[in-house]
C-alpha cells in the first residue's frame, strides 16, 4: 500500500503523467465527474469508500493516502 | 474548386443547411434555401425574456473544441460569454433539497464513479469514424442502453443517477436509445468529461444575445436566395433537372424549384417523410428513430436573484419536470434567466399536460428547488418534441438497431441529392458544431465534383 497508487490513479483518470504526490487534482484540470472516479478506483484498490467531501478537503494523492492510511483498520 | 453555374438547393435553413448554402454561393454556385417555417434557425430559436434579451430555446452552449462554430461567429462579429457557474449547486434527491459547493449529487460518490468508469470503458470502444464497425457492434446496437445500465451497474445510486445523466447529455430515455448510440454520441462529442463539463468543456459559454444570431446573420448574407414557408414534400430526379415540390401549410400553393443539386439539411425523422423519386435505397430513419426528447423551460426574473443567496441556478433533481436548470442570465444582468431542462422519459409525459398544468408544475418544482426565489415574471415552454419542422431536439436518437442500419449510408448521396445536418456528422453529432461540419462537408461535395456536373449536363444537351 503507498501512495503511488493514489498517483496512478490520478495519471489515468486525468490522462496527463504530470502528477506528483503533492499535486492538487483540481488545479490539474480535474472536476467533480473525474472525483468520482478516483474514488471508485480507491475502493477497489483499497476497500475504502471515501466521500466525495473528504475528497474535496484532500486532493492530492498523499492527503488522500493518508485518509485512506487512517480508514484501513 | 468551382462551383461556377452550378444550380443548388438546399432544403432547411437550420445551422447546417445555411452553413452549406454561404460555403457554395462562396463557390459561386446559384443557391435557393427552402425553409418549412416561416423563420429561419431550424432548432436554434430566441426567446424574447424582456424587450432586449433573448434565451436559447434551442441549441445554446459551446466549448473550445467547436473550432467551427467559433470561427463562423468570429466571421459574423459574434461574441461568447461565459455561463455563470459561480455559487453553490442545488439538488432535490429523495423530497430533499440540499445545497453543495461542487457538482456531485447527494448519492454514493464511489456508485458514480463506478458508473463514469463503465461508461468510459464503453466510450473508449466506439469506432468514432465508423460506429458501425465497433467490435461488438451488432450487440451494443440491439441492446438498450438502459438494458446495458441493468448489466453493469447494480448500485441504486447509479440506477438512479443514469438516466438524468443520458437524459442531460442527449435529450435521450435510455430504455429508447442504443446502448451503441449512447457510446458513440459521447464519444462524439468529445467523451463524458467534456461533454458534461462547463468550465473547459462543452458548456463553457453561449452566444452574447443568443445562438440563433448566427442563423440570422447567414441568412441575411443570402439575401433572396432564402425562401420561408416552403415545406418541401417531393424531392424527383427522374429527369435531367432535380425538381422539388413544396407545398404551402399556409395556403396550400404549389411551387416548383428546379437544380442540378439538392442538399437535404434536416433531421432524418423530416428527410423520411419527404417522398423521393425514385425511392430511397436506404433510409434515413426507421420506425424506432426517436425524436429528441428534450423541452426547455424559460423562467425569467427581474434579476438572477438566486446568486444574492450564494447559488449558481444549476441544479438537478431526481423527478421531474426540471430535471436540470441552468442560470442562462445575460452578462448585464438586466433579467435573470433560469432555464430549466426537461428531458428524456419526463419530455413526452411533461409534453402532454395543457399549458396550465404545465406552468404549475414548473412553478411548484421552481418553488422546491429555490424557496428564497419569489415567482418568475416571464414563463415560456418550448416542446421540441411538438415542433412539427424539427420532431425532437438535441438530435435524432438512434434506437436498437439503427446504427447498423442507417450509419454506413448517411453521408451517401440519393443520385443527385445530398445530405446534411448534425445527424450526418459523425464528429459533435447533435451538436451545433456537428451540423456546420456537415454544412461544409456536404459543399465540398458538390464543388469537389461541379466540374463532372459541368460535363454531364453538356452530354445531355447534346
Amino acid at each position: 500500500m503507498s501512495v503511488d497508487f493514489i498517483v496512478g490513479i490520478f495519471r489515468r483518470v486525468l490522462n496527463t503523467p504530470e502528477v506528483k504526490a503533492d499535486s492538487d487534482f483540481f488545479e490539474l484540470g480535474g472536476d467533480s465527474l473525474l472525483a468520482t472516479r478516483v474514488l471508485s478506483a480507491i475502493a477497489r484498490e483499497f476497500g475504502v469508500e471515501l466521500l466525495y467531501d473528504e475528497f474535496a478537503q484532500n486532493p492530492s494523492p498523499v492527503e488522500l493516502f493518508e485518509k485512506v492510511a487512517a480508514t484501513v483498520p | 474548386m468551382n462551383g461556377e453555374s452550378m444550380r443548388v438547393i438546399v432544403v432547411g435553413a437550420g445551422l447546417a443547411g445555411l452553413t452549406a448554402a454561404a460555403d457554395l454561393v462562396a463557390a459561386g454556385a446559384e443557391v435557393t434555401v427552402l425553409e418549412a417555417r416561416d423563420r429561419v434557425g431550424g432548432r436554434m430559436h430566441g426567446i424574447p425574456m424582456s424587450a432586449t434579451v433573448a434565451a436559447d430555446g434551442g441549441a445554446a452552449y459551446l466549448g473550445v473544441r467547436h473550432t467551427e462554430l467559433l470561427a463562423l461567429l468570429r466571421e459574423h462579429g459574434l461574441d461568447v460569454v461565459s455561463t455563470g457557474m459561480a455559487g453553490d449547486s442545488t439538488f432535490l434527491f429523495s423530497e430533499q433539497r440540499t445545497t453543495t459547493a461542487s457538482r456531485v449529487p447527494p448519492l454514493d460518490a464511489v456508485a458514480l464513479g463506478d458508473l463514469f468508469d463503465r461508461l468510459e470503458e464503453l466510450v473508449a470502444q466506439v469506432h468514432p469514424d465508423a460506429p458501425w464497425e465497433t467490435p461488438g457492434a451488432g450487440y451494443l446496437d440491439h441492446m438498450t442502453a438502459q438494458r446495458w445500465l441493468e448489466d453493469e451497474v447494480r448500485h441504486p445510486d447509479a440506477r438512479t443517477f443514469f438516466p438524468l445523466f443520458i437524459g442531460e447529455m442527449m435529450a435521450a430515455d435510455p430504455a429508447s436509445i442504443s446502448a451503441l448510440h449512447m457510446a458513440f454520441y459521447l464519444r462524439s462529442g468529445g467523451g463524458i468529461r467534456y461533454l458534461n463539463a462547463f468550465e473547459g468543456g462543452a458548456q463553457e459559454w453561449r452566444v452574447d444575445g443568443g445562438a440563433h444570431l448566427l442563423c440570422l446573420a447567414l441568412a441575411r448574407q443570402l439575401g433572396d436566395r432564402m425562401r420561408l414557408s416552403q415545406p418541401v414534400s417531393v424531392i424527383d430526379q427522374e429527369s435531367d433537372e432535380v425538381v422539388v415540390q413544396c407545398v404551402s401549410d399556409v395556403d396550400g400553393t404549389r411551387s416548383e424549384y428546379r437544380a442540378d443539386r439538392v442538399i437535404v439539411a434536416v433531421p432524418p425523422l423530416l428527410a423520411q417523410r419527404m417522398e423521393f423519386r425514385p425511392a430511397l435505397s436506404s433510409p434515413r430513419a426507421t420506425t424506432v428513430t426517436g425524436r429528441g426528447c428534450a423541452v426547455k423551460v424559460h423562467l425569467g426574473y427581474p434579476a438572477p436573484l438566486w446568486r444574492e443567496h450564494g447559488l449558481s441556478g444549476w441544479s438537478v433533481s431526481a423527478g421531474g419536470p426540471l430535471l436540470s436548470t441552468v442560470d442562462d442570465s445575460p452578462p448585464d444582468e438586466s433579467v435573470g434567466v433560469l432555464t430549466g431542462f426537461v428531458t428524456g422519459a419526463a419530455a413526452p409525459a411533461f409534453g402532454a399536460l395543457t399549458p396550465t398544468e404545465q406552468r404549475a408544475e414548473a412553478l411548484a418544482h421552481a418553488r422546491r428547488l429555490f424557496p428564497q426565489l419569489p415567482p418568475p415574471t416571464r414563463f415560456s415552454v418550448t416542446d421540441w418534441r411538438a415542433e412539427e419542422y424539427s420532431k425532437g431536439c438535441y438530435a435524432a436518437l438512434f434506437g436498437p438497431g439503427d446504427w447498423l442500419r442507417l450509419g454506413p449510408t448517411l453521408t451517401e448521396p440519393h443520385g443527385r441529392v445530398h445530405w446534411a445536418g448534425t445527424e450526418t456528422s459523425l464528429e459533435f453529432f447533435g451538436l451545433m458544431e456537428g451540423a456546420i461540419r456537415s454544412g461544409h462537408r456536404v459543399a465540398a461535395e458538390l464543388t469537389d465534383d461541379a466540374e463532372l456536373v459541368a460535363a454531364s449536363r453538356k452530354v445531355v444537351a447534346r
